[in-house]
């Protein structure tokens, strides 16, 4: 693994980081992985970037945010600046969640047993920011890094850092291992890194600076695909990775890297993550824009760079009947068209629903069946596929198969774990790896029995997590 | 609308839970979900999933026995034939064959689905496909002249005992079909074993005749030279011109399904190749051995392919993931030591003359221990994340 230990250098005053040796600096590890989706999606987003109208409202979303037990700040009807903390983790109570504009709260949503679903604030026409003082590169390493970490916490962006393998908030008490930086998203048509730099390369240096204050080894991962439009960036980014869904999760990407068993506890950051809190560090607001993807049908829709927390109407437009919202195809979550898109969110699929009940569906040739395994015709013509939101079948016992094995990126049988963990045996789950699970969901797309493979693991380490936390 | 859905929709509220046939639930299930595939809304992620499904899955294995079928069927009325000293033609050998093996065929799916159904209402669950193959399975497996009763029984224990008691497809150790035909074989041996019978069109009982397996040479002679005379060349042991079990003669319909089992991956390649190189090895092994003229053991691998039952037994029963180990090395071995169980069984036991239906059973049985040590092995290799 050649990354930044090798060349760690003091920074100048710029903050950039000189690295004498460039050749090691240059160099780039790859990955190799074969097992994953390999299937090729249509309705891949242009390169072209518009930027959206601004919305009447936003919402600040509890519900993409792993383990968190929310406790409310504000009440309904209170006027908020951009920047003001609107919840945060009871668990950590210095972890908050901040509004992205400034207005007053519209609505507190809550779920069944009242749970908090979403903070909604109606917009003013003008921001009016929460200032905290700008933090330069070169003040950067005379800043204690507590301080530095309180700043973050504070500005609502701390939790941009998550750590593995819960996918938690990072813990600010602990160093870690190694810190992996994900210029690519859960989706594979995310917003690409390319176009999210493309105006942002300062200050992703400079984030990575600041991650630098708490890892010596930083590594940035970037899959094949991307690294065309990358190139202002290329001297930074120290893994390139396959373009199979989901080698560029960090899950993913920490599995096929790590030697030792105290690597698993790595941070991890999305790259518009970074890119923000440099912003912030920078200029001490609040950054309120963000870029998102849209894919629909065949649709090749622009990158769009909108508020964070914009209204999913917004950023979808005209949804076909009964089709299904989602962020993240694989692992994203089921969205209503009337809520907002979450903290950790940039992207949408709008998935189609399938026409009726196909008579004799289980016999037909299928060239127009999408599909991993080879029992349809389609598996023999190479065509970009469109893929519905219904199950294809209904559920049955597991046989056995060994077809969620042999998609598994992080070498994981699912079935044997999910076999360990419905019968109560956390002990045997664990050793066979479930906590190297990334939630890829590609063994419950591909199981032939229907099992919800993907979510009783994510549970399995959910509950594991839970109980470890005491 | 389509007429047929329309049927499905009057009828629904009858099998519902409130209706009077609620207890039929899963057989109307199965029926309807037989005319028109379901494909419910994903409710949790992720929220496209493949098109494949356990229907397609036994569908294929079906379609994969295929061949080995209207070969049975047409060797059958073939070599009943034969056996009253006459040659019949194409479609005479068919149909008089049909005659014999489609009774067989239906009160083997009649009483297995009386089980099914009615474990599936008693537990409330959907009918499993798997049944579909075991129906089918199991007739190929048996001699053209077993009585129907037997059949009856047969597949009414291999239901209950071999699946049903262990909770139901996906969770029995054995194969439902080879444990269906091991309780015939032991309990009715004068049907089944060392003679079989050829099933004539008008004779009650038949005419016996020894299998391949069965013929040794005597006076020093060679195997396959007592093997010829008898009728039993290589060629006639592959294309499966010869008698047997209705589905089991033909060694190149095995192999046309097999390749269709391989290529499609519903069957795992891993089972079947590592069977016959286990039974290649064995046999050349045996081959070598001194003193073995005239015996099984002399055979060599190619006599050991294309007699008997081993392809059959590799290529769908074996193949069974269920019943399978469940990681890909578990698989290499068990299917190698099936191979090598069978030679074993056919040259050095004396009480049967074909061993790939205990073999496999017996590798059944020791699916789960291989999984047990591929899994240690794999965990050791893990860098452990607790």
């Amino acid at each position: 693994m050649v990354d930044f230990i090798f060349c760690r250098r003091i920074p100048d005053k710029t903050g950039r980081i000189n690295c004498t040796n460039t050749e090691i600096m240059n160099h780039m590890e790859k990955i190799s992985l074969s097992k994953g989706f390999t299937l090729k999606l249509a309705g891949m987003p242009d390169t072209s970037v518009i930027r959206l109208p601004r919305p009447a409202t936003v919402g600040v979303s509890a519900q993409d945010i792993p383990h968190i037990r929310p406790k409310l700040l504000v009440k309904e009807n209170d006027s908020v600046k951009t920047g003001q903390p609107l919840f945060c983790d009871k668990r950590d109570t210095s972890i908050q969640y901040v509004s992205p504009g400034t207005g007053t709260v519209k609505k507190i949503v809550f779920g069944k047993r009242r749970r908090l679903l979403e903070v909604v604030v109606a917009l003013e026409t003008m921001d009016d920011f929460i200032q905290f003082d700008p933090i330069s590169a070169s003040q950067l390493h005379q800043l204690p890094k507590q301080d530095l970490v309180h700043r973050l916490k504070q500005g609502g962006l701390w939790q941009t850092i998550r750590q593995l393998p819960a996918r938690d908030t990072a813990d600010s008490e602990t160093a870690p291992p190694l810190i992996i930086v994900c210029l690519n998203g859960n989706d594979m048509f995310s917003p690409h890194p390319g176009l999210v730099l493309q105006d942002n390369t300062r200050q992703f240096e400079f984030g990575l600076s600041v991650l630098k204050q708490f890892s010596d080894r930083v590594i940035v991962a970037a899959r094949t695909d991307s690294l065309k439009l990358l190139s202002p960036v290329k001297h930074l980014i120290t893994l390139e990775v396959p373009d199979i869904h989901p080698a560029w999760d960090p899950g993913a990407i920490l599995y096929h890297i790590k030697k030792e068993a105290k690597e698993n506890a790595a941070w991890y950051i999305n790259v518009q993550g970074l890119v923000r809190m440099a912003q912030f560090l920078e200029t001490g607001q609040y950054p309120v824009d963000t870029m998102v993807t849209v894919t629909k049908g065949n649709d090749k829709k622009p990158h769009m760079i909108t508020r964070q927390g914009s209204p999913i109407r917004l950023l979808a437009g005209n949804l076909p009947l009964n089709s299904l919202i989602t962020t993240g195809r694989f692992n994203g979550r089921r969205v209503d068209p009337d809520t907002h898109l979450g903290f950790f969110e940039n992207t949408l699929n709008i998935i189609p629903d399938a026409p009726a009940d196909e008579m004799f569906g289980f016999i037909r040739p299928g060239l127009d069946k999408p599909t991993v395994s080879k029992a349809f015709l389609s598996s023999l013509v190479d065509r970009k596929v469109q893929m519905d939101c219904t199950m294809h079948g209904e559920k049955r016992a597991c046989i056995n198969c060994s077809y969620c094995e042999s998609i598994c990126p992080t070498d994981l049988m699912p079935s044997f774990i999910m076999k360990a963990l419905v019968s109560d045996d956390i002990e045997e789950a664990l050793a066979l790896g479930l906590l190297d699970c990334c939630r890829c969901g590609l063994c419950s797309f591909t199981c032939p029995s229907k099992i919800e493979l993907a979510h009783i693991l994510s549970q399995g380490m959910d509950m594991h997590h839970k109980d470890k936390q005491g | 609308m389509n007429p047929l859905k329309k049927i499905f929709e009057l009828l629904e509220y009858d099998f519902s839970d409130a209706g009077k046939f609620a207890k039929l639930a899963p057989l109307f299930d199965a029926t309807k979900t037989f005319f028109f595939l379901p494909s419910p809304k994903n409710k949790q992620g992720p929220f496209i999933r493949d098109n494949l499904d356990l229907k397609r899955y036994m569908s294929f294995v079906i379609i994969s026995l295929l061949p080995v079928l209207f070969f049975g069927i047409y060797n059958t009325g073939y070599q009943s034939g034969l056996a009253r000293g006459e040659t019949l033609g194409f479609w005479a050998s068919f149909l008089s064959g049909a005659w014999v093996v489609l009774p067989i065929i239906i009160v083997s799916y009649a009483v297995g689905f009386f089980w099914e159904i009615l474990f599936a209402a008693i537990r409330r669950h959907p009918i499993s496909e798997g049944f579909l193959v075991t129906g089918l399975l199991f007739p190929l497996t048996l001699p053209p002249t077993i009585p129907l009763w037997q059949v009856a029984m047969g597949i009414s224990f291999g239901v209950v005992i071999g699946k049903e008691i262990f909770g139901g497809t996906g969770r029995n150790i054995l194969n439902p079909a080879l444990t269906a035909r091991a309780f015939v074989f032991f309990s009715y041996p004068v049907t089944m074993s060392g003679n079989i019978w050829v099933a004539g069109a008008d004779a009650v009982d038949g005419i016996t005749g020894a299998t391949a397996l069965a013929v040794t040479a005597e006076g020093g002679s060679s195997l396959t030279s007592a093997l010829s005379e008898q009728g039993f060349t290589l060629s006639s042991l592959f294309f499966g011109f010869v008698p047997g079990s209705i589905g089991e003669t033909s060694a190149l319909c095995c192999l046309i399904g097999a390749v269709f089992l391989m290529v499609t991956r519903i069957g795992n390649y891993r089972i079947i190749l590592g069977g016959i190189a286990g039974l290649a090895v064995t046999a050349i092994l045996f081959y070598f051995l001194p003193g073995t003229k005239g015996t099984w053991a002399a055979a060599g691998p190619l006599y050991h392919l294309c007699a008997g039952g081993f392809l059959f037994g590799i290529s769908f029963m074996a193949t069974d993931p269920v019943s399978a180990p469940g990681t890909n090395p578990g698989r290499w071995i068990f299917g190698f030591l099936i191979g090598f169980l069978t030679v074993i069984l056919r040259v050095a036991n004396p009480a049967f003359a074909e061993g790939v239906m205990l073999a496999i059973l017996f590798m059944n049985v020791f699916a789960p221990l291989l999984d047990h040590l591929v899994m240690k092995h794999r965990i050791s290799k893990r860098i452990p994340n607790v």
